[in-house]
């Protein structure tokens, strides 16, 4: 029965043949062949998704050629039954969407070569299926990005896409290389097991092997993540089609944490690299989310959220919350294919009806029209402090009783508490008419969010590393000191309240004040503005290559 | 015949620069396109046979001049607009990459299949390189562009073409690649690194030719596209090529 997961992977590949066999004959029927083999492998997929559920598994099941293996664990099963889920929305919307296209045919053989690539690199159990699935996202989502070859602006940010895949694909190599070489196997079980057996048994230019190869999975992980510096592809990769767009802001740019999550027993053995992970997914959070803030191209702000939430996910892998970057990953999945595929619908409605509701929560969210008593300034931020901080010991307190022990679980209780109070305090400064209805909504809706997020990534945890072990293993490999967590935990809250200390400074400071800082502020919009001339420096580091490139022709006189 | 001397002929069938720019100067001015065709398939076993002939104990010096020539003509197909160029210049990179492969003491047969599995691709292009000077007059990047919708069934071969000349999986070069790094990797991993490299700059010369060609509003002026039976051979060596690639991933690694 297990068997049935190569069968999920097949299936697409059977449709992109008939398709391409067939497209010259049954014209647009095609889409129906897509549809149909997607939704059956869907529905098997759902199938071994519940036998997963039920305790069936994990097994490792070969090929019969060139030690070709596929996983059946929960991993595999989560993430098929997800991929093939959004697969088949896009799937369904794409066969109206791309009606008009003349490369009908193709776009589903595409289509349908994608979800195969992304359903094989799930389910690889061995590291050459793996390369070959996660090379092929990279080239067929630049093909299916490009897929209007009218348009050279859309094939020009699809080469982005295109050359940052490719770089994050090298380190996969390598690591893959190192890893044959020390366990001779392409096997990813035996590897593990072996790892789990004795893991500082081989070395790398004087370095244990498990932290090198981690480093290398997690460079891997953050190109096709689009984390900071590998970032610039994502938010200008939207002149593609819509279903493309919301494939891959669903689904493909989040296989960085898959590809984590599936070293995940490399992780547990790689010294300081899950800070490192930490640390790069913090700061792509921070850019990410600032970058999206400050743009006025509704397109590009939605790929600086999508950069925002993949840092927050590979963040969440440096805490040791695996399980929880992967509900991360099916969360933001739905909600951006969804945002992306009621996009169309939204501007219709919108051009027949503004849709603005005229009461009193737009009023005061939209048109900001003040109120002129203000609450107690302490007492709303003695509300701010303690509401999320109450709500999130609750929820943590439901789970687990011992949560407080795990540095990953603080460090997302510290943020869930930051971005609680910031909620609250953002509900004071724009000064409602009505201030406790704000507050009771905010507070509601962080309640939902917390205990949802809570909940939900407990139920993640328990199904994706049921080994209570294992899971302590995850979040100690991620621990660090003592004393420095704690003076990072210091300097963090300070930070954060003496800028909203400011913040409230500002507010109550009179005109002249704000004068003398406006410049500065003018000159960070310029920099922010900019995108803080990463891409420039990019296209001037390619135009150098491609300068010296010529140069070096003209020298040699073409031959 | 010395060593040296031994070397430096072979170092003009499996290129070495300078000796590299034998090969291109000679595709140049070879206006044929099946003698070309047939110069691809030939050159490499010529430097092979060579090579296994002599047996010619191969410097250490070697090795680093095989990477840097590799290196140099990838870097110098970014700036291509040739399609014909193109081909001699990642003929060269490839091939280059032989010397590592025969330094692993790899078997003929094995060396032999790999010297054709890279020129296969190319050969396939050198004819579709002739099938577009024949409808435009020249094969040039950036010149008339649009092919995807012009001439679309053309457009398709042509990319898949590329795609399977740039060593992307499930063609034979990948797994060349790919065994090359792993014997690599572990004893000298500045060597993998600059195999990766070269991969990368391959990816990057390969999408500038697909954009140079395919991309853009097509011409006014109809053109014929690939015929069905030519359609149908190139389609056939592609999968021929798909199923050698599997089968020489499943030998070699």
């Amino acid at each position: 029965m297990e068997r049935l997961i190569i069968v999920i992977a097949v299936l697409p590949l059977v449709s992109a043949l008939l398709i391409q066999l067939f497209a010259g004959r049954i014209g647009r029927d095609i889409a129906r062949v897509s549809v149909a083999f997607t939704t059956l492998s869907f529905l098997l997929s759902s199938l071994l998704l519940w036998w997963a559920l039920i305790g069936y598994g994990p097994q490792t099941l070969s090929l019969g050629y060139a030690g070709t293996i596929v996983l059946f664990d929960p991993l595999s099963t989560l993430l098929a039954a997800i991929i093939l889920g959004i697969s088949l929305i896009v799937h369904l919307y794409s066969v109206r969407y791309m009606a008009e296209e003349a490369a009908y045919g193709q776009f589903f053989v595409l289509l349908d070569l994608m979800t195969a690539a992304l359903l094989f690199m799930v389910i690889a159990g061995d590291l050459i299926t793996l390369v070959i699935a996660w090379y092929l996202v990279g080239v067929l989502l630049y093909f299916l990005l490009g897929q209007d070859t009218r348009s050279q602006t859309a094939y020009r940010f699809a080469f982005w896409t295109l050359i940052t895949y490719r770089i994050g694909d090298l380190p996969l190599i390598l690591a893959a290389a190192l890893l044959y070489n020390a366990y001779d196997t392409w096997s990813l079980a035996t590897i593990f097991a072996e790892i789990m057996a004795d893991p500082y048994a081989h070395e790398v230019m004087g370095l244990p092997l498990t932290e090198v190869v981690a480093a290398l999975i997690g460079f891997a992980a953050f190109a096709r993540s689009a984390q900071f510096l590998l970032h610039t592809w994502l938010p200008y990769t939207m002149d593609g089609p819509t279903p493309v767009s919301a494939l891959m802001h669903a689904g493909i740019v989040n296989a960085g944490g898959f590809l984590i999550n599936r070293f995940a027993p490399v992780f547990i053995h790689s010294g300081g690299v899950l800070n490192w992970i930490f640390v790069v997914g913090l700061i792509t959070a921070v850019f990410g989310s600032l970058l999206m803030l400050t743009q006025n191209d509704i397109k590009k702000a939605l790929g600086y959220s999508t950069m925002g939430q993949m840092g927050f996910m590979i963040m969440e892998c440096g805490i040791g919350a695996f399980s929880l970057a992967i509900y991360h990953m099916f969360a933001h999945g739905v909600f951006k294919g969804t945002m992306f595929l009621s996009a169309g619908s939204v501007i219709n409605n919108a051009r027949q009806d503004d849709g603005i509701p005229k009461d009193e929560l737009y009023t005061f969210a939209v048109e900001k029209q003040p109120n002129k008593a203000r609450q107690p300034w302490l007492l709303m931020a003695a509300i701010t402090l303690a509401v999320p901080l109450v709500i999130l010991v609750f929820a943590h307190l439901l789970v687990a009783e011992n949560y407080y022990q795990k540095q990953g679980a603080i460090v997302l209780l510290f943020f869930g508490w930051v971005t609680g109070a910031q909620l609250i305090f953002a509900t004071y400064r724009m000064r409602s008419q009505n201030v406790w209805r704000l507050v009771g909504l905010s507070v509601l809706s962080l309640v939902v969010v917390v205990l949802g997020y809570v909940f939900i990534s407990h139920a993640f945890d328990l199904f994706l590393y049921p080994d209570p072990a294992f899971r302590a293993q995850l979040y100690s490999a991620a621990t660090i000191d003592l004393l420095p967590f704690e003076v990072l935990v210091v300097i963090t809250t300070l930070i954060i309240v003496s800028g909203w200390v400011v913040t409230y400074y500002m507010e109550q400071s009179d005109y002249s004040r704000r004068q003398r800082t406006k410049r500065l502020w003018l000159n960070f919009y310029a920099l922010i503005s900019r995108e803080f001339y990463i891409s420039d420096i990019y296209t001037r580091l390619a135009r150098t290559l491609l300068a010296i490139s010529g140069r070096l022709n003209v020298w040699l006189r073409w031959l | 015949m010395t060593d040296s001397m031994i070397i430096l002929l072979a170092g003009i069938f499996l290129p070495l620069f300078p000796m590299s720019m034998v090969f291109n100067a000679i595709i140049e001015k070879i206006k044929y396109v099946w003698v070309r065709a047939v110069l691809f398939v030939v050159w490499p076993l010529c430097g092979l046979l060579i090579v296994f002939n002599s047996n010619v104990v191969i410097p250490g010096w070697l090795l680093p001049l095989a990477l840097a020539t590799s290196a140099l003509y990838a870097l110098r197909m970014l700036s291509l607009r040739g399609v014909d160029q193109w081909c001699g210049f990642l003929a060269t990179s490839l091939w280059s990459l032989l010397w590592l492969a025969v330094m692993q003491d790899a078997t003929a047969v094995l060396l032999n299949s790999y010297a054709l599995s890279m020129s296969v691709p190319l050969v396939l292009l050198v004819l579709l390189s002739a099938g577009l000077e024949q409808r435009f007059g020249a094969a040039y990047t950036g010149l008339y562009g649009g092919l995807g919708r012009a001439i679309p069934r053309f457009a398709g071969i042509l990319v898949t073409v590329v795609v399977a000349a740039i060593a992307t999986p499930l063609f034979p070069t990948f797994f060349i690649m790919l065994d090359m790094v792993v014997e690599t990797v572990s004893a000298t991993p500045l060597t993998a690194m600059v195999l990766l490299l070269i991969w990368l700059l391959w990816s990057w010369a390969g999408a500038r030719l697909i954009q140079g060609l395919i991309v853009g509003r097509a011409s006014d002026v109809k053109i014929a596209d690939m015929g069905n039976t030519t359609t149908s051979l190139f389609s056939l060596a592609l999968l021929a090529l798909i199923v050698a690639g599997v089968y020489l991933g499943g030998v070699i690694l």
